[in-house]
């Protein structure tokens, strides 16, 4: 008798339990109040050059001051949303911290980490974004996010909107926001680029020529192969590295230069796809294929094994981003010299052309306090945070200004001139429709090993843009 | 002698109507003690089983992003198109291919060390045992890595042990050939699955009494019929719940080695369903394609069950 009491006790204390606990699955849209809240005192680790820091700083401070006096007090909650991928996050800890410092009401919530895009999926979809978001990593697609409606529309703000120092924005961005429809809603932070690397150590020391143009690449790749070393290897797991390092610039060289036939396939243009400058492009690929210079390892492999062969000189080209030598510093061979063109496919005599790969910042159309969103966007893009940026992420920021005085690595300074000369062609951010994009890949995969011609291409690519665009 | 008499009634009253309440209560807290480990289960199987599915064919119902607050209902509009991707219809193909060879390849491997494991009395057979089962403790996840170096075409241990024969550096892609790549899904899908499958048989096969053996050896019956007619019908009953088990797992789980090893890549050769799912939900923003995938992964693995035990209904053998 006392036992069955007893068991129906803890009976009915374990469906109270279990109750309680199916409750917690219908109320998943609380603030995440776990995610770290940014305290001043998280900020002070990734600072290892005082003096820079100081001066930044005391730039913010004092610019602030200057701004706030138009502009009311910021007061009340403002969430930050960054993702944290291979830039990290020590830009992300010291300028929010900067700009609660310059904000003193106003209470800064920093919702970081690798997995926060997914994390916070819920929050967008319930209608309750964070303020600010940092359009990086998976699961956050720029243009699919303006298509549902999560972004609010900048176009008015940006165009005259300056920054803490009075600069105005849209003059000191190195490569302009995207337009969708004619629309702005978010503005690049990173400027980074595609291209080509090799390694200038292995060409020296065998006498190759390091190439400029197409010509000169196929010339210099006959002779690779004759020494027996494969000229080309990319990841055919993400073809998305071989499409942004070789065939988007090689459209746009074949288009003498003009970049408006990818912001037309970008808008699902059908007829841009079949435009002779792609079929050129696509050829390049075809003859790169014939001629035997892709590595039949690439169809299989995923970037870091590509780039573990190309750095044992197992192959001399590679189409990559310039975070390669950041991405792989652990495990670059002494004596290794990176050699980077941003594009390979011109003729002799065009211009360079850049295939940007950014990372962009936005304001939630739902978001709850504009006013320090806005604030936001006016602190970040100011030359203090960039070269900020170049400093703590390892990675070109997208304001113009002379990043040479900072702590930013060698080839961040190196690339980011590349990408200021006015002999490069810089495409701007385009983002293509993501079906479009997947059907590309496949597409440029398949290409590459023969199983398509170019006209295969176009042909299986614009049966994706007629749907979409439908 | 009423101070005598009273006492007596009352006790025999509350006694009889003690023993009513007494047992109208037990039957009550007996109910309350199965109700106690029923309604949990339940409430939690409807929140966790019940509701996701419910939840996944509402979703399959509308043209939704997956980030955007609005949903657009269009009924079956996602079934139509599905039916109408020629990725769909690859994807059910190779999620069949590995149904099919995994369960021949894991119950005729699995059987085979079983059987070796326990009929042939040799020495080593509790280290077998133990090797054989290690990859079960391996994460897919691992498994799909290792693999990926086994089949790497540079740096590949396969590459590597066929070079030992031939004159020249054998450079064969195995995961690149768009019309047979899935074929190389196949042997790491069926190394990971035979030791448990193995250790379950070897259970069954334990339980047959040795006399059974040994009746059937005066008998002069050979390894071969002893197989055929003791053992296999005896354990008939675990290999079906083995093959019904392949079969499950591999249509909703296939999704983990395809996605470390291949994404479903070159050119949608290796896409089966789960992983076709991950890529329209998760990467092309069309989440309510995705949740009908899953509907479809749902009702194919329904049919699927019935009908291979439909097939392999047979005649139950009684040990007696």
């Amino acid at each position: 008798m006392m036992n069955k009491k007893k068991y129906a006790a803890m009976g009915a204390a374990v469906l109270l339990a279990s109750m309680s606990l199916a409750g917690c699955g219908s109320n998943g849209n609380n603030a995440p109040n776990d995610t770290a809240s940014t305290n001043n005192a998280t900020n002070n680790a990734g600072n290892n050059a005082a003096t820079t820091n100081d001066s930044t700083n005391a730039n913010a401070g004092s610019t602030n001051a200057g701004a706030t006096t138009d502009t009311p007090k910021l007061t009340g909650d403002f969430e930050v949303q960054y993702f944290v991928g291979g830039y990290g996050d020590k830009w992300w800890t010291k300028v929010i911290a900067d700009f609660q410092a310059a904000n003193p009401d106003l209470h800064v919530k920093a919702l970081g980490g690798p997995k926060i895009n997914e994390q916070n999926k819920p929050r967008w979809i319930g209608g309750n974004p964070p303020d600010f978001v940092y359009i990086d990593g998976p699961e956050l697609n720029d243009r699919q996010m303006v298509e549902d409606g999560q972004l609010e529309d900048l176009t008015d703000w940006i165009k005259d909107a300056k920054n803490v120092d009075g600069d105005k924005i849209l003059d000191m961005l190195a490569q302009q926001p995207q337009q969708f429809d004619g629309k702005i809603y978010n503005i690049p932070l990173v400027l980074n680029s595609w291209g080509i690397f090799w390694n200038k150590a292995l060409f020296k020391e065998k006498g190759w020529q390091e190439p400029q143009d197409f010509q000169q690449f196929l010339d210099v790749s006959d002779k690779i192969k004759a020494a027996g070393t494969t000229p080309f290897i990319h990841t055919g797991k993400y073809p998305y590295y071989i499409n942004g390092a070789f065939l988007y610039p090689a459209i746009v060289s074949a288009n003498n230069g003009d970049y408006k036939v990818l912001q037309d396939m970008a808008a699902n243009k059908v007829e841009a796809f079949e435009s002779e400058a792609v079929k050129t492009a696509l050829g390049k690929i075809v003859t790169l294929r014939d001629k035997g210079f892709i590595d039949k390892a690439s169809i299989q492999i995923n970037h870091t094994d590509s780039q573990m062969l190309f750095l044992q000189n197992k192959d001399a080209f590679i189409p990559n981003g310039l975070w390669l030598p950041n991405e792989m510093s652990k495990d670059i061979p002494q004596g290794f010299d990176f050699g980077f063109i941003p594009s390979i496919t011109q003729d002799a005599g065009q211009k360079i052309v850049a295939n940007t790969s950014t990372a962009t910042v936005a304001i939630a159309k739902n978001a709850k306090n504009k006013d320090a969103a806005h604030a936001f966007l006016q602190f970040v893009f100011s030359k203090a945070q960039a070269s900020q940026w170049a400093e703590l992420s390892g990675a070109p920021s997208n304001i113009k200004g002379d990043i040479s005085a900072s702590n930013a690595p060698s080839f961040v300074k190196d690339a980011a001139k590349y990408l200021t000369d006015p002999n490069t062609i810089v495409i701007p951010t385009i983002t293509f429709n993501a079906d479009v994009d997947k059907a590309m890949q496949d597409a440029t995969d398949a290409l590459t090993i023969g199983k398509i011609d170019p006209a295969g291409w176009v042909k299986r690519v614009t049966d994706v843009v007629k749907k979409v665009a439908k | 002698m009423d101070g005598r008499v009273r006492p007596v009634v009352l006790r025999e009253f509350y006694r009889k109507g003690g023993r009513v309440m007494e047992a109208g209560s037990a039957k009550w807290q007996r109910n309350l003690f199965i109700a106690s480990f029923i309604i949990p289960t339940f409430v939690f199987f409807c929140v966790f089983t019940i509701y996701p599915v419910a939840k996944g064919l509402y979703y399959s119902m509308f043209d939704w992003s997956g980030m955007s607050q609005t949903k657009d209902f269009i009924g079956f509009g996602n079934f139509k198109e599905m039916f109408r991707d020629p990725i769909v219809w690859r994807a059910i193909g190779n999620d069949y291919f590995l149904v099919v060879g995994k369960i021949v390849g894991i119950m005729v491997l699995a059987t085979f060390f079983a059987v070796a494991l326990t009929r042939f009395n040799f020495k080593m057979a509790g280290f077998f045992r133990s090797i054989f089962f290690i990859p079960n403790v391996i994460s897919v996840v691992v498994i799909g890595v290792l693999w990926n170096f086994i089949y790497n075409p540079q740096i590949g241990f396969l590459n590597a042990f066929l070079s030992l024969f031939t004159d020249e550096k054998v450079s064969i892609t195995w995961l690149g050939f768009t019309n047979h790549t899935i074929w190389m899904l196949l042997p790491p899908a069926i190394w990971a699955g035979i030791g448990f499958y193995m250790i379950l048989l070897i259970a069954a096969i334990q339980n047959i009494p040795a006399s059974y053996y040994e009746a059937a050896d005066l008998e002069g019956a050979g390894q071969w019929t002893q197989f055929r007619r003791i053992t296999v019908p005896l354990i008939w009953e675990q290999m079906k719940v083995s093959i019904l088990n392949i079969m499950m797992t591999t249509l909703n789980g296939s999704f983990v080695i395809v996605w470390i090893m291949t994404e479903g890549g070159p050119d949608n050769s290796t896409q089966v369903m789960g992983s076709y799912l991950y890529q329209m939900a998760f990467r092309q923003y069309h989440f309510g394609f995705g949740a009908a995938i899953g509907v479809l992964i749902l009702v194919l693995s329904l049919i699927t069950t019935v009908v291979l035990q439909r097939l392999l209904r047979h005649e139950t053998v009684e040990l007696s």
